[in-house]
């Protein structure tokens, strides 16, 4: 699992049909770095710190075994210190 | 998933039959790298899009049996390039959003 940090919201209305209309949030693991996109299964505000599933396992917290997820956000971190 | 741009269409008409006839697109991602994705999505040239990778993509196919590694899953509807291109410079901490703030 990946501690990320949660920087927005993506908007995608043109999308496959097997996505539905499940929320997508643009993270990125440091301040400044790579961004992904992850599907969000707990329901985060920009700001947070979560942490994301990859892999297969990332298709099963999304919802089914059939989710074509590969990304997604399992767990809001209480506190986190970046620098620490 | 991968944030990435369609930089191009891709014709391959001597393929494996595991592709089938999937329309394949050259992407970019914000750091040059470029790839080749299938797209059930139909994205056009110069747009933004969001692809999955690994076994995840071929779930994202019509047909999950399709031999892919990268699939587009949808177009963003609006993504700011030069924020992309330089992430450090538009970077801000999110703090005292009260909850559900930013939520679509």
């Amino acid at each position: 699992m990946k501690i990320m940090r949660v920087e927005k919201t993506l908007v995608s209305t043109n999308r496959i049909e097997a996505f539905g209309h499940r929320p997508l949030l643009v993270v990125q693991e440091k301040a400044g770095g790579a961004r992904s996109v992850a599907v969000d299964a707990v329901g985060c505000v920009p700001g947070d710190w979560v942490i994301c599933v990859g892999s297969s396992a990332a298709r099963e917290a999304a919802g089914s075994k059939d989710f074509p997820s590969d990304l997604t956000i399992v767990g809001i971190i209480d506190h986190w210190n970046p620098e620490g | 998933m991968d944030i990435v741009r369609v930089v191009d269409e891709l014709v391959c008409t001597r393929r494996v039959p595991g592709l089938g006839q999937a329309s394949l697109r050259v992407v970019r991602s914000a750091q040059g790298v470029v790839s080749v994705a299938t797209d059930p999505v139909g994205a056009p040239v110069g747009r933004w899009v969001f692809a999955t990778t690994g076994s995840a993509a071929r779930l994202a196919m019509p047909d999950p049996t399709c031999i892919t590694d990268l699939t587009i899953c949808g177009i963003i509807d609006q993504w700011d390039d030069e924020a992309a291109a330089q992430p450090a410079a538009t970077e801000q901490r999110a703090t005292g959003s009260g909850p559900g703030a930013g939520k679509g």
